[in-house]
């Protein structure tokens, strides 16, 4: 690609790229959200056409008109958003427009899963070709998306964050799948958040930022923290705020919680000004055990004191959440999109609905223009008004308007899935600042996280959970991630 | 361009139906321009424009409401039948009323508690009354409404018939009530994303529940100005209402879980129902002629919904 741009409007998305990527090797695009990567992505496959530049392949000059022509030049995507059809089964999506047809015209199945069945053994999957899309897992998708992606006849290979939804033995398939393509002398463009994964599958990497390029050199001369600062300027330590001095006095208490019938009763205490983590393994209860909390997840038995109330588990699943919030408990779900934010609904609105729902249906609106536009300037909300749907926004600035609704209805204690999930390194550094300021002002945080470099950074206190026990408990200035995978495994 | 034509796209199809069925009577029959006149044929389609406020709030909250036939031929009955002639008329309109609520907390139980389908629920909801009023008439035709009822239909405030400037009224309140109280944030909430809106702690089965219950107290005050327009009670089940209510709903810009037309696009979706016919009536288009373009009116309807889910 030579000298590249596009513009959107007044704003220039991708100013002026030029970089290279080569057979046989894995090329990692980097930069925070908004720095222009998608957009460059998307010109390469298709669905933009440049305003300036040139796009070579193979020493030919390209254009594409759409995504197809680009497909037919051998330019193949895996996009980040699933484009799955839930109703139809695997093979008939893997398929779709283009069925083997057998006799008399009508598409042949029988062919269709068999030649789902070895694409999918080729990435060490074994499912059923006549499963419904919507009866998988959000990984197996991803999984059946990058297959989609992958089998098409292709020299150059997108990946768009292909693991945002995968846990670690998901990865390490992949992994292995991309050396494959790799060796087979296809070259990778690989897009991806996570700093261990693009160190332990990429060759090269290009930092973008602002839609400028930065810079593209081999991953051999650059380290983790290098690499950060190449991206927004600073080091992989400055991302995390000090820690706090003492904490006070117990905010939320969990005694004997059961999660299943045979499951070790667990017991822990969350205390004001501290930010709590819960860690290990993925997969391993976490996520079940503050589930449990909002009666979300059922567990079978035990007991939770909060707001000068002892509740005992399991809380009703319908009234759990308005109940924990009417006793100073805020829920931050992990899935935004789904579970957090009203997409086509206004910034204000979204950050005002806690409050309101604190009030009877027949009172008159809470009035919080006012408290929206303070929260959008603390938490330095980049949108151009509060009336602007949040849909609209990027990543980061959504995952703050979710963290501002709770900060609006004002709780004592939050529990946070994924505080940073999907967010670039910016608006990472932001979020861990703003939930120690908030722990400082006595909040009490539970986090959980995929990404344990992040709870090491940013909790005071970690508990090592572990085949639905909690194992061990690590301060969080002594942890590393190698002693909190020594504690899950020697447990 | 495509900025403007996304912008177009979210102004209700009804307004521009309405503007130009106006327009066309204006032109061929300005004879007819005058609210004595329009009254009359407004008046007809009060009744549906009252269930019409019902349907779009169970619409907004992602459900539907087709009891609404069940509940006219129960309350018609009951007022012309002469069952409660003992009994004084408000009490009964009032009765009327609390039946309305009564089968809309049913339907509200079953939708937003036991998460049956709606349209299922709903409609053998309408199954059951119509079975319940046949034993209750076995055979013998109700009789007249009272006359008093066809005296206050046919009131007018200045110019505007009486049950117009009801429907006028509760369509504001509702406006009002939808705008500016936490229950109309609630119900924009739920149709938005309904899993969101619980992780929010916006109560979702209440407000799914109150939806219906306020649906099947519109059906009621429907029913009473319906039974109001006619002389004489009928047990013919019309399941037209509650469908030509749901494509007025639809061409008013209210969706399934949208409600980008307000409370008063469905109002002009009505409208367009009784200039329609005004329209027709004044070019003699015979009654099957009539009955083939409402038809065709509820499929276009149906396909404007189509392609607004699809943009979304």
């Amino acid at each position: 690609m030579t000298g590249v741009t596009k513009r959107f409007g007044p704003t220039i998305a991708v100013n002026d790229v030029s970089f290279e990527i080569w057979p046989g090797r894995v090329h990692a695009l980097m930069g925070e959200n908004g720095a222009g990567k998608s957009t460059l992505m998307k010109m390469l496959a298709g669905v933009h056409r440049p305003d300036a530049g040139q796009i070579a392949i193979a020493g030919r000059g390209v254009t594409f008109a759409n995504p197809r022509e680009a497909l037919a030049a051998g330019v193949s995507t895996v996009f980040q958003e699933l484009s799955l059809l839930p109703n139809l089964s695997i093979a008939e999506n893997l398929f779709l427009g283009r069925e083997p047809v057998g006799r008399m015209g009508i598409p042949d199945r029988t062919e269709m899963a068999r030649r789902t069945t070895a694409v999918l053994a080729e990435l060490g999957m074994d499912l059923d070709p006549n499963t419904l899309v919507a009866n998988l897992s959000i990984a197996d998708r991803q999984f059946v998306e990058i297959a989609h992606g992958i089998k098409a006849d292709a020299q150059v290979l997108i990946l768009d964050e292909p693991t945002a939804a995968l846990n670690a033995a998901d990865v390490q398939v992949l992994n292995s799948q991309i050396e494959k393509l790799r060796a087979a002398g296809k070259a990778i463009i690989y897009i991806s958040h996570r700093m261990d994964e693009i160190f332990a599958i990429c060759d090269d990497v290009t930092v973008m930022k602002d839609g400028n390029h930065v810079a593209t050199q081999p991953l051999s001369e650059l380290t983790p923290d290098s690499l950060i600062a190449l991206m927004v300027g600073r080091e992989l330590s400055d991302l995390f705020p000090d820690r706090a001095a003492d904490v006070g006095p117990v905010r939320l208490s969990c005694k004997n919680l059961t999660l299943g019938s045979a499951a070790t009763p667990l017991s822990f205490d969350l205390h004001a000004g501290e930010i709590l983590g819960l860690a290990g393994l993925e997969g391993q209860g976490q996520s079940e055990i503050v589930r449990s909390l909002i009666g979300r997840h059922t567990p079978f038995g035990g007991e939770v004191a909060v707001g000068g109330q002892t509740l005992h588990l399991p809380i009703s699943p319908e009234r759990g959440v308005r109940f924990m919030q009417r006793l100073g408990v805020g829920f931050v779900p992990e899935d935004r999109k789904e579970e957090g934010l009203l997409l086509g609904a206004s910034i204000a609105e979204n950050i005002g609905i806690g409050l309101q729902a604190a009030r009877p249906g027949f009172a008159l609106l809470a009035r919080v223009r006012d408290t929206a536009k303070r929260i959008m300037r603390d938490l330095d909300v980049k949108a151009q008004s509060p009336a602007m749907p949040v849909g609209a926004l990027s990543g980061g600035n959504q995952q703050k308007v979710l963290l501002g609704r709770y900060l609006a209805a004002d709780m004592d204690v939050l529990i946070i899935e994924e505080p940073t999930r999907g967010v670039d390194i910016g608006a990472k550094a932001e979020i861990y600042r703003l939930l120690r300021a908030l722990a400082g002002q006595g909040k009490a945080i539970l986090v959980l996280s995929r990404e344990t470099v992040e709870l090491i950074g940013l909790c005071d206190r970690l508990l090592i959970v572990h085949d639905r026990k909690l194992v061990s408990e690590l301060a969080g200035r002594d942890a590393t991630e190698h002693a909190i995978l020594n504690a899950a495994l020697t447990s | 361009m495509g900025n403007l034509l996304r912008s177009m796209s979210r102004i209700p199809p009804a307004y521009f139906v309405f503007a130009a069925l106006l327009a066309t009577l204006w032109i061929t029959k300005p004879q007819l321009m005058n609210m004595n006149v329009l009254g009359i044929f407004i008046r007809q389609v009060a009744p549906l424009g009252i269930l019409v406020l019902g349907q779009m709030l169970v619409m907004r909250v992602r459900s539907i409401d087709l009891s609404g036939a069940g509940v006219l031929l129960l309350v018609n009955y009951l007022i012309a039948s002469g069952l409660l002639r003992d009994v004084p008329l408000p009490l009964v309109l009032l009765l009327s009323l609390g039946i309305g609520c009564l089968v809309g907390l049913f339907n509200g139980y079953l939708v937003a508690r036991r998460r049956v389908s709606a349209v299922i629920a709903t409609l053998a909801v309408t199954v059951i009354i119509t079975g319940f009023v046949q034993f209750l008439a076995s055979g013998k035709p109700p009789g007249n409404m009272p006359d008093v009822m066809n005296d206050i239909y046919k009131m007018k405030w200045g110019p505007v018939p009486l049950p117009v400037v009801l429907w006028v009224a509760l369509t504001g309140l509702m406006a009002v009530f939808l705008s500016r109280f936490v229950y109309g944030r609630f119900v924009m909430a739920v149709g938005e994303n309904p899993t969101a809106s619980h992780f929010s702690g916006v109560p979702v089965e209440r407000t799914v529940l109150i939806a219906h219950v306020l649906a099947g107290f519109f059906a009621g005050v429907a029913a009473i100005v319906q039974s109001a327009s006619v002389a004489v009670g009928s047990l013919r089940l019309g399941l037209e209402m509650p469908i030509d209510a749901v494509a007025a709903t639809i061409l008013g810009g209210v969706v399934f879980g949208r409600g980008d037309g307000g409370v008063w696009g469905p109002f002009f979706g009505v409208m367009c129902f009784a200039f329609l016919f005004v329209v027709m009536t004044s070019f003699g288009v015979p009654e099957p002629g009539k009955q083939i373009t409402r038809g065709a009116i509820i499929l276009l309807a149906a396909v404007f919904y189509g392609l607004s889910t699809r943009n979304s």
